[in-house]
């Protein structure tokens, strides 16, 4: 199992084990509120313009979810009915516009209740038949049956069915484990999607959403994840020299390096504004080309970067903005949060030379979980079921899955394992290294006012049942779906059902 | 023949089933597959919509209807890729057998445009739609006007990414590098100095352009004082202190000359005379690079501890690094100012 062993970790473990958890929680007073989130940062400007008229707005707003020391527990049935009625029930006709994102629909719904501890493997079949007339016959998947094929739909189509395909399977025998796989894969055109995925190649080294669409990072991310999930590999990347192909990923590495920004973060493309939702899709995509101290440091700078990041957080709110001087939102809780765990496996290559895991000499949480678990907690959470970005907006399903997420990122320490043993299948994969990662509920503690690290940071998880369950830093979805859907590339490549 | 659905007309419904216009289309039907999940309960309107545009779509009908039947959905769903797609190939090829610009048919680009940014501001995050508009100025190969259309669409939103892509791609795509657009993003700071996009666009006509190449005489000079000036007027902007150390690190300019600059906003001995954190970061890194880690260690503590306690965690990790970095003289690539 991925965790890692140690005393604190059996305690921490019997502890979401134990019942009576209510019981446990009225017993321990509550811990007192952060001076940081009991008024407005210590510095305020006296000029006045429309942005911090609206951060002065929000603070305020805030604070009065934040300013408690009770913080409020996951309201997870609230929640998983609001995330299942749209899936069963249906959407009404107000949902129009999303007509053109039916798989993203389905991703956010489904993930969103994997973390919320559903299992939601009862979806599978409905999953594959939901997306099958959205496959297009020149390849790829549209938004919606008879559209025209698109990088995020296909990017959601193929996130969902790893999710449920993986819980339908997860306790069946090999046999029927397999049957699982064949049925939720096995009508995938994979030849045209790739063939489709080279349509949107640019020059530039990077991709576009689809042909003739708009060119920016999510487009390239979202290839990558489709490119590793369906089990491609180096030979099919390469191309076919007598059809004229080039090596589909040529160029991508220093295209990702273009799009960092004189602030330090990483914007839609070259030139384009820092925005925590494109630094995430490059810092995974980078994460899936290569070791994070190599690719991390060799592409970007990571000093800069790491300013940046760090930057995004708030008091007296606790969660991230996506640019500098704009408001948090809690979907950011995903896009900045989940960038965090890549940094921080970078920092811990560099100083212990990639050498596993050492708590010693470990360089600690770079960021501040707590506050950022407090945000969620107390100001994404809607009264009557479903996350949101902020006190005062509407819960949607797509905050609702990065919220999650998000509170997943804080919840748990996800790291970079260069000493984990692949099985032979990926030894061929271009994206190997993505497949390296690990989750444990024990989080190293910060750096010390005299900057020495060591042991766990305690209280992260301050009642058991707000916690959600763990998910691949690079792909966002459970972790051990990773595993099991590149197990099964092997096995269908083995057997050459492919 | 009902013109192109231009805002007054959209009042006036389509009837595909009793048109003569859509006699000859026979509606294919959305296939939805068995049991669907999160199926959409569609408007009457919309279903019909969209199954004359399989239709059309399965036919390669590009003819002048195409335009009025894509609005109509675009109106419903401003968000379908697939139908602003469809919308751009059909004007490309009334274009090519010149028809677009024809009396009868009463559409052209201009309306097209005028229609769009219609659409631009009941929709203000939606990728489509400017992506349609860039699509269309790079075909008729001509940006008059379009500057001002962008800047409607900052009265609303100055920060409006879409609209900050559409406008970078505008100006490198047309090398409007000019006094005109250092003069917009220099108005766009004075209602908002904090206005990061504003800054972005900035750094992106003044010195991002420039890739690899030094920047002019006095430029680098001009924008550092630029920077100087909005953080007097507001120090605790992080836009303003970002775009100045981007500046020097562009003109190969020793971030220790800013040493002065910083200890007028942070003196680090008076605590409480200090109005910006942004200055005790930079000092912190003026110091340390000195070798005087005592003040560079004050510095983060400080933040840690009263001015940025938020980021405590990311501050004590700085104070760890403290004295591993090479000295700038070995690790800064001297840029070439261009003599
Ligand atoms: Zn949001």
């Amino acid at each position: 199992m991925s965790e890692i062993q140690d005393p604190n970790a059996s305690q921490q473990l019997g502890l979401a084990d134990a019942s009576g958890l209510s019981n446990q929680r009225s017993q321990k007073p509550p811990d007192p509120v952060p001076t940081m989130h009991r008024g407005l940062p210590y510095i305020l400007d006296d000029l006045g313009t429309e942005t911090s008229r609206k951060q002065l707005q929000t603070a305020r707003s805030v604070l009065k979810y934040v300013n408690d020391s009770r913080v409020p527990t996951l309201d997870k049935t609230t929640h998983i009915d609001f995330l299942i009625e749209p899936l069963e029930d249906g959407l009404s006709r107000g949902f129009t516009g999303l007509d053109a994102s039916r798989p993203w629909l389905l991703y956010w719904c489904i993930n969103a209740l994997a973390l919320l501890g559903v299992d939601v493997g009862g979806y599978n079949e409905r999953v594959v038949s939901s997306l099958k007339p959205l496959q297009h016959k020149d390849g790829g998947f549209g938004g919606g049956n008879g559209q025209a094929p698109h990088m995020a739909s296909a990017y959601a189509a193929i996130l969902t069915l790893v999710v449920t395909s993986y819980y339908e399977s997860r306790d069946l025998p090999k046999d029927r484990w397999m049957g699982v796989y064949a049925r939720s894969f096995g009508w995938i055109d994979r030849q045209k999607l790739l063939d489709w995925i080279r349509k949107t190649k640019l020059r530039n080294g990077g991709f576009k959403v689809n042909e003739g669409g708009e060119e920016d990072v999510r487009a390239s991310y979202c290839a990558l994840v489709i490119l590793a999930l369906l089990g491609y590999d180096e030979d099919e990347l390469r191309g076919d020299v007598s059809r004229d192909e080039k090596p589909l990923l040529d160029g991508l590495l220093d295209y990702f390096k273009r799009c960092q920004t004189w602030e330090g973060g990483i914007g839609a493309k070259q030139h384009s504004e820092a925005h925590g939702g494109y630094a995430f899709c490059v810092l995974s995509a980078l994460c899936l080309l290569g070791e994070p101290q190599d690719v991390l440091t060799k592409y970007l700078d990571l000093d800069q970067f790491i300013s940046w990041l760090s930057a995004r957080q708030y008091a007296p709110e606790g969660g991230f903005s996506g640019r500098t001087n704009k408001l948090v939102d809690g979907c950011y809780s995903t896009w900045v949060g989940g960038c965090w765990s890549l940094v921080e496996a970078a920092a811990n290559g560099i100083e212990s030379s990639g050498t596993g895991f050492d708590i010693d000499s470990n360089v600690g949480s770079l960021w501040n979980r707590k506050a950022l678990a407090r945000y969620i907690l107390a100001c994404c959470q809607d009264p009557h079921g479903g996350l949101r970005d902020k006190p005062g907006m509407r819960p949607d399903y797509y905050h609702s899955n990065y919220v999650l997420l998000g509170l997943s990122a804080a919840q748990n320490y996800y790291y970079y394992d260069n000493a984990m043993s692949l099985p032979s299948s990926i030894e061929n994969s271009p994206f190997k290294h993505g497949f390296c990662w690990k989750s444990s509920r024990n989080v190293p503690k910060p750096s010390t006012s005299e900057g020495i690290g060591g042991g766990w940071e305690e209280g992260l998880v301050s009642n058991e049942r707000s916690r959600v369950g763990t998910q691949h830093p690079l792909f966002n979805i459970p972790l051990h779906a990773v595993a099991e859907i590149q197990e099964w590339w092997g096995v269908a490549k083995g057997a050459e059902i492919l | 023949m009902a013109s192109y659905s231009s805002e007054e007309e959209e009042e006036e419904e389509l009837d595909y089933t009793n048109d003569p216009v859509w006699a000859d289309v026979t509606p294919l039907p959305q296939d939805d597959g068995h049991n669907p999940l999160a199926q959409i309960a569609y408007s009457p309107e919309y279903t019909i919509a969209m199954s004359y545009l399989r239709a059309i779509m399965a036919a390669n009908d590009h003819s002048p209807r195409v335009l009025n039947l894509t609005s109509d959905i675009i109106g419903m769903n401003a968000a379908h890729y697939t139908v602003w797609g469809y919308r751009f190939k059909t004007l490309m090829s009334l274009d090519r057998s010149q028809t677009l610009e024809d009396e009868k048919i009463g559409w052209s680009w201009r309306q097209e445009l005028e229609w769009v940014q219609s659409i631009a501001k009941r929709y203000e995050k939606n990728y489509q739609i400017w992506h349609h508009r860039q699509l269309i100025i790079d075909h008729l190969d001509d940006p008059t006007g379009e500057r001002a259309v962008t800047g409607e669409m900052f009265a609303l939103d100055s920060k409006n990414y879409h609209v900050w892509t559409y406008r970078q791609w505008l100006v490198q795509r047309f090398q409007l590098f000019d006094e005109e657009e250092l003069a917009a993003t220099a108005s766009l700071l004075e209602e908002d100095v904090r206005n990061n996009s504003a800054w972005n666009h900035r750094y992106f006509i003044v010195l991002g352009r420039l890739g690899e190449a030094g920047p002019e005489e006095g430029v680098v000079e001009r924008e550092s004082e630029l920077a100087k000036e909005a953080i007097s007027k507001a120090p605790q902007n992080p836009s303003a202190w970002n775009y100045l150390k981007a500046v020097l690190r562009k003109g190969g300019i020793e971030l220790a000359t800013l040493k002065p600059f910083c200890e007028s906003f942070a003196p680090i001995l008076s605590p409480d005379e200090i109005k910006s954190s942004h200055a005790l970061d930079i000092l912190s890194e003026i110091y340390d690079e000195a070798g005087d880690s005592v003040k560079a260690e004050k510095a983060l503590e400080l933040l840690a501890s009263k001015f940025d306690p938020v980021r405590k965690n990311y501050w004590r990790y700085r104070r760890r690094l403290l004295g591993s970095k090479p000295t700038p003289a070995s690790d800064t690539p001297t840029i070439q100012a261009t003599a």
